[in-house]
């Protein structure tokens, strides 16, 4: 039998992700001390692959890997077809639209707003759903420059906490979405291999569970 | 300007050699089966009125289809799904033969996929539809007939049944409005356990919620329908239960080795779909290889309401896991070329036509000299060359 492959979102992510394998019972010690390597055993049974956010997903819809962990923003971005079977409760942080603090109201006025952001698809869809017609600039880098820079008039953006918006003077217009990490299943995957991935997924959920109510992340599961 | 004159469009190719013959074996052995159990041929326009996918019914995403428009300026698609055709084909010229209608198709669909995917804008569905026939025998009939189909080309498939019917009952009990319903549906569909929970513990708990919430965790196999006690309370959801263990019972005597799954909680977009719901997957390919179900209402949009039962085989995806499987259908070389000496062309046409009234695979030589005409044989593989001059002289080359 093949190993199961995960794709794993690299940075952020990356380090929870793998405190929550290990405490539900797999050998992390080729993962913790990787090198340069891209695809990495872990025990037996599973073989996890570092990626891009966005390529998680790519990878997981083609089901070249069986499954992934990926932030709901990325998601929310990128869209696609898989099964999102958990909210993992780490990774977490909220989307907002944010502009500079002594604006006039951005949702009065009846001329076209211009909003910043990386995540372009996710910002339109927002607007569609308000009925308002903005330009979208995509941005890459720092969205925060772009109001200072007099670039837009607001940015869509994650936002953890807070703080490197008060030290730009922006602040939060409107809270959009609570985001935090996901673990998604390729469709054909979880057909064919049902049994190996709930019992994943399984395990996965009860350490999930256990550490949200008593609020440790370091206990064993 | 640039000439884009060397390349095709993102999401197209050309099928070459092996690639062709893999995709013609397949569409005949699966046409054979067709054609074998009183399906009949037929083939759609590639440019159909948008107005026949009308995305209110269909399904189909306006952005999904390709469109231009005719000299009148009415909107054209290029065909974007084989069932509506064939629906509209039914509801107008075919609306006297008698029922039940058995049709069948081969032919390329287009969709208009976002872009730097690598997913093929130009595939080939090749599928049936039981037109005129409602009821579990003809659902039976056409499960099977995929079966056939694909057991006789994708050793290692598994198939998944589901019922359109479960979520549609369920919703109607909910006193949510449509924007909810599309949640809750979404949810089920990508099996997102944690959103459906966030939704359904919103509104006030009862049977219906209960059961939905359960919806998606309910796939497996035969012991799904245990689990889906939940599910009997309601009259006609225990009664769709009944009727899909029956079919799920009646295919196991037909295919012994574990190939069926189920999967309560199958609740596609592609909206049309009232019954039974199947799909078919093999572990090369990340999504489904066949796609079929009951659409005993979408007829009734053509002006002649009628149940109906279909799928369609994504012919591209089983050739490309035939191929990775390395199940190639072999590019041969020809067993002879046949050069004329000068003055002799018509005579070597008139003996290579013998020979492939024999039964061999005869090439004729258009080179101008025999030196010529060895080393495009050595070159191509060829492994014999008969010579026609006055006489016949056989060169066998090693």
């Amino acid at each position: 039998m093949k190993p199961l492959r995960i794709a794993l979102t690299k940075g952020r992510l990356e380090n929870k992700a793998v405190d929550l394998f290990s405490r539900i019972g797999y050998d992390c010690s080729a993962v913790r001390e990787k090198g340069r390597k891209l695809i990495l055993p872990m025990g037996d049974s599973i073989e996890l692959v570092l990626a891009k956010a966005a390529d998680v997903i790519t990878y997981v819809e083609y089901g070249v890997c069986d499954l992934g962990v990926v932030g709901k923003d990325t998601i929310l971005e990128k869209g696609g077809s898989y099964y999102e079977v958990l909210d993992l409760g780490f990774g977490k942080c909220r989307f907002a639209l944010a502009g500079p603090k002594e604006a006039a109201d951005f949702f009065s006025g009846y001329s076209v707003k211009t909003v910043a952001t990386k995540y372009p698809r996710f910002a339109a869809n927002y607007f569609e759903n308000k009925a308002m017609d903005v330009r979208i600039i995509k941005i890459e880098g720092s969205v925060e420059l772009a109001p200072l820079l007099g670039l837009s008039d607001a940015i869509v953006d994650l936002v953890e906490t807070g703080t490197t918006l008060k030290e730009n003077g922006l602040r939060v217009i409107e809270p959009i979405c609570e985001v935090s990490a996901r673990l998604i299943v390729n469709a054909a995957s979880m057909k064919l291999r049902k049994a190996e991935i709930e019992t994943l997924t399984g395990r996965m959920e009860r350490c999930v569970r256990k550490s949200s109510s008593n609020g440790k992340e370091k206990s064993a599961c | 300007m640039r000439k884009n004159n060397r390349i095709t469009p993102e999401g197209t190719k050309d099928y070459l050699f092996e690639e062709c013959l893999t995709r013609r074996y397949i569409e005949r052995t699966i046409g054979d089966v067709f054609s074998s159990r009183g399906f009949h041929e037929v083939v759609t326009p590639g440019l159909e009125f948008y107005d026949v996918f009308d995305p209110d019914f269909s399904g189909i995403p306006q952005e999904v289809m390709y469109k231009t428009t005719d000299r009148r300026g009415r909107l054209i698609v290029m065909r974007p799904d084989s069932t509506l055709p064939i629906a509209r084909l039914t509801a107008t010229r075919l609306q006297n033969l008698p029922k039940p209608l058995r049709l069948y198709y081969t032919q390329p669909i287009y969709r208009n996929n976002p872009g730097l995917t690598g997913k093929s804008d130009e595939s080939v569905q090749t599928g049936i539809e039981l037109l005129g026939a409602g009821g579990i025998r003809a659902d039976l009939d056409v499960i099977s007939t995929a079966l056939e189909a694909l057991g006789k080309c994708v050793p290692g498939y598994r198939l998944e049944l589901g019922h359109a019917g479960i979520f549609h009952v369920l919703a109607e009990q909910f006193p949510s409005g449509e924007n909810l319903r599309e949640e809750i549906r979404s949810a089920i569909e990508t099996k997102s356990y944690a959103r459906l929970d966030g939704i359904l513990d919103r509104l006030p708990q009862s049977e219906p919620v209960r059961a939905m919430r359960e919806l998606p965790r309910l796939f497996g196999g035969e012991e799904v329908f245990e689990r889906a006690s939940l599910l009997r309370g309601d009259t006609r959801l225990a009664g769709i239960l009944d009727d899909l263990h029956g079919i799920y019972r009646s295919l196991s005597q037909l295919e012994q080795s574990g190939r069926l799954m189920i999967d309560l909680g199958l609740v596609q977009r592609n909206d049309y779909y009232t019954g039974i719901v199947f799909s078919a997957y093999v572990e090369e390919f990340g999504d489904a290889v066949l796609l079929g179900g009951r659409y005993d209402n979408l007829l009734g949009h053509f002006g002649q309401p009628m149940p109906a039962v279909g799928f369609a085989v994504n012919v591209d995806a089983i050739a490309k896991t035939l191929l990775a499987r390395g199940n190639v259908c072999p590019v041969l070389p020809m067993d002879i070329l046949v050069h004329g000496e000068t003055g002799y062309e018509v005579k070597a046409l008139e003996y290579a036509a013998d020979l492939v009234a024999q039964g061999l695979r005869c090439e004729t030589s258009v080179l101008e000299t025999q030196d010529g005409a060895v080393a495009y044989a050595q070159s191509s593989g060829i492994k014999r060359i008969d010579f026609v001059g006055e006489t016949v002289k056989t060169v066998n080359l090693i």
